[in-house]
């Protein structure tokens, strides 16, 4: 069946957009959902370098975290050369979330705890 | 609008779905005690394959004289229920939520797929709204309570259906959405959606009368 | 009783109603609603009331509904409405006049035919429904008089026509003698223990009906049955008692009955083209008896018809040459399965069947049974008005050739005969006994 795919395939110039912008490194605007086959909703709205400066987070590893075998996240360690799918893979596995597990948790996660930024479907997967 | 949503997502959601199974198993249990204690003789007559195939032919389209007397409402009711069910167990936006909350996962509809269902659901509510104003036979035994009903049921796919598009009022109707799924669920064991529990033992009981007793088709 | 004249309804005045209402209260009346709803219903009633969505995809199964324009008041959800439903949700507490109203609609507007269970979604049996009305009616009082005449006399005499110990055997002796002109050596065996047949009879047979059963004991003899008659109570098959609402003496009737087979050691009851006392034997009274299923072999004149004809035990000399068309009688074809056995039956000894439509499980009611032709006179424009789609179907029929019609069952025969003499349809009606008797071999007639 499908890969978790959260994601629906944007409209052609769009996706145009989206590689120019995910080159650049630089200024990051959508979530790079490439990993997604058939993705069914629009990927998400994340402004990278504004969401780190409001939501202040200066440890990469918030997000960009490395665990262990043993499910131990490594203090120390982070990941934000790799892609999350080199880890996340479309399934959970233990205690190793899928992809859009991984993403849900992580962002929506993070917002509802804090009680700040958007939590519902729409509010990031936000239809153009 | 956190705590909100905090709230409708999980203690309204932990109670809406609680009350909706057990209020079914207690309606159907205290049904099948009542049934014991007074009228025994209904597990007496009933048959598994009389009572089967009297719901097989019912859950047909057309394979009975009543449906294929009534072709457009065969094919609205049909599909209306068919889509009614369906949709919200296999939409991705709801499975995605059991994901991130158990970590299950099932096959998901497309949600272009999932959509059109969405609107079957409404076209069929407005389809028996007009058939409950207009049909003299159906306007006659209409009563307050089915108008609810019919509301109570398009509700969550009105507001669902407008959250997934998000051309109005985006988070409101989130929320609305989820709190009308909670009351249709909460609804189910205490109105006549109940029908959704009782009507295969009703057919049941009658297909195995027709079957073992009558010697005869009910449809 | 000199109530001012108000009401300018045209329905029928009927005694045994106005006069039991007029002893009602509320008060009254909703201890019986709620002693019946409460003390005597269950999980079906609950469930049916509950479950019904309210789509009135029952009306079209309905002969009166359709007879009426699809007046709303006469389909079987419509007419649920106006009684149960409104006794439910006023807990009881409605007026003698709402009585009056329910009498008439669950005792004249509704033959229990069931035709409505084959329509609806879910298998509600609104005739069960009506039934629990009809209960309460009973309990009330205010059955209408002629019926509860006839449930009176089964009470008293155990026969549905006031006929009396030493008439019985008196008719049948009298038929003997006719059919002794015809076969000499025939009998009417009476009290024969162990006789392989007890033949049962509606009371309305030696009442007016009595060639009816000098055809049977043609027939019988003919065939060479070992059979035999009760010179006893327990002759009548009938039970009018099961369309008042009066269970009790339901099973009164239907003891006696059985245990009158029992007694004459028989193998089964044959009875005879009786739609009600086949329900009543076969799958009500056996019922309310505690008999999962009847206690004794029933046997419907249709089956029993088969078997002879199908065994060789009659023959037919020449066909019925007048094209026939053959109503289905609820009782015994949606109640009872006998769909193909009557069409074997009917092509067996008529040269030409042509079917009506619809037809088998799906005929339309003759709108006489479930009691409402004992309902008497006042409602004969009830059942007439109330079938005018029977009068289309039949004239269908016509239109195709049928030149007679056959009912086997009295119920039918009766209400047929008003309804195609009211609307002019120009067909005989017959019995099958009336057709295999002038049809069969017989010994060669004795000059008188």
């Amino acid at each position: 069946m499908k890969k978790s795919a959260l994601f629906t395939v944007a409209v052609p110039t769009l996706l145009l957009l989206m590689i120019a912008v995910a080159g650049s490194q630089e200024e990051i605007e959508f979530v790079d959902n490439s990993d997604f086959s058939n993705a069914q909703r629009p990927p998400s709205v994340f402004r990278h370098e504004e969401h780190n400066e409001i939501a202040e987070l200066e440890d990469c590893a918030e997000c960009h975290h490395i665990y262990d075998d043993n499910g131990q996240k490594l203090e120390d360690e982070s990941s934000e050369d790799q892609r999350c799918s080199e880890c996340h893979e479309s399934r959970s596995s233990g205690r190793k979330p899928s992809l859009t597990r991984a993403y849900h948790v992580n962002c929506k996660g993070c917002h509802l705890k804090q009680k700040k930024g958007p939590f519902l479907c729409g509010e990031c997967h936000v239809k153009q | 609008m956190v705590d909100v949503y905090t709230f409708v997502s999980g203690p309204l959601a932990w109670a809406a779905f609680t009350i909706c199974i057990g209020g079914c198993l207690y309606r159907l249990i205290s049904l099948i005690v009542l049934a014991y204690k007074k009228e025994r003789f209904i597990f007496t007559y009933m048959s598994f394959s009389y009572g089967l195939r009297s719901i097989v032919h019912w859950i047909t389209p057309f394979a009975t004289e009543n449906w294929r007397r009534h072709p457009v409402l065969t094919v609205v009711t049909f599909a209306f229920h068919i889509s009614l069910v369906i949709a919200p167990i296999f939409l991705l936006s709801h499975i995605v939520l059991w994901e991130e909350a158990w970590d299950l996962r099932w096959p998901a509809l497309p949600d272009a797929l999932a959509d059109t269902m969405a609107v079957i659901v409404i076209a069929g509510c407005i389809f028996f709204l007009v058939r409950r104003l207009k049909l003299p036979e159906v306007q006659f035994v209409t009563t307050a309570s089915d108008y609810v009903i019919l509301a109570i049921v398009a509700a969550p796919f009105v507001t669902g259906f407008l959250a997934y598009h998000q051309w109005v009022a985006y988070p409101y109707m989130v929320i609305a959405h989820i709190i009308s799924g909670e009351v249709m669920l909460v609804a189910i064991p205490f109105t006549r959606l109940s029908h959704m529990v009782f009507s295969p033992l009703t057919r049941a009981y009658m297909g195995s009368e027709f079957g073992k007793v009558r010697m005869a088709r009910d449809w | 009783m000199t109530e001012p004249a108000q009401q300018s309804e045209t329905k029928a005045q009927d005694k045994g109603i106005e006069v039991g209402i007029s002893k009602l209260d509320v008060e009254r009346i909703e201890k019986v609603v709620t002693g019946v709803l409460k003390g005597e219903t269950g999980a079906r009633l609950k469930a049916y009331v509950e479950t019904c969505i309210h789509c009135g995809l029952c009306s079209e199964a309905c002969h009166y509904y359709l007879s009426h324009d699809k007046d709303p008041h006469y389909s079987p959800v419509g007419k649920v409405k106006q009684t149960l439903w409104e006794m439910i949700r006023k807990k009881g507490r409605v007026s003698p006049e709402f009585i009056k109203t329910a009498a008439v609609i669950a005792h004249t507007e509704c033959n229990m035919c069931k035709r409505c269970a084959q329509y609806c979604p879910f298998g509600i049996d609104i005739a069960y429904i009506i039934s629990v009305v009809r209960r309460i009616i009973h309990r009330l009082g205010a059955t209408p008089l002629y019926i509860q005449d006839t449930a009176h006399s089964h009470s008293v005499t155990m026969n549905q026509m006031w006929v009396k110990a030493d008439e019985w055997p008196d008719t049948l002796q009298w038929q003997e003698e006719e059919a002794q002109a015809e076969i000499p050596t025939l009998r009417i065996p009476l009290e024969k223990e162990g006789a392989e047949v007890m033949y049962s009879v509606i009371g309305p047979e030696p009442k007016f009906q009595a060639q009816l059963i000098y055809q049977a004991a043609i027939i019988m003899d003919v065939a060479g049955v070992n059979w035999t008659m009760p010179a006893t109570i327990g002759w009548d098959n009938s039970d009018m008692a099961m369309y008042t609402g009066d269970n009790e003496l339901m099973g009164r009737i239907k003891r006696t009955h059985f245990e009158t087979a029992a007694r004459l050691k028989v193998k089964k009851i044959v009875m005879g083209e009786c739609g009600h006392a086949f329900r009543s034997v076969y799958d009500m009274g056996n019922r309310w008896l505690g008999w999962k299923m009847p206690p004794i072999r029933i046997v419907h004149a249709i089956e029993f018809y088969y078997d002879l004809l199908k065994e060789g035990r009659i023959k037919i000399v020449k066909k019925f040459d007048q094209p026939v068309t053959l109503h289905d009688p609820c009782n015994v074809v949606r109640g009872g399965g006998l769909g193909e056995k009557s069409r074997y039956v009917a092509n067996a000894i008529c040269e030409k069947v042509i079917e009506m439509v619809p037809n088998y499980e799906h005929n339309y009611c003759c709108c006489a049974g479930g009691g409402v032709i004992n309902c008497g006179p006042p409602y004969k424009m009830t059942r007439v008005n109330g079938n005018r789609v029977k009068a289309e179907q039949l004239f269908s029929a016509k239109t195709k050739g049928a030149k007679v019609l056959i009912a086997p069952c009295h119920n039918c025969h009766s209400g047929l005969h008003d309804i195609v003499h009211h609307y002019g349809v120009g067909l005989d009606i017959k019995f099958f006994a009336d057709i295999i008797y002038a049809c069969m071999e017989k010994p060669e007639a004795t000059e008188a």
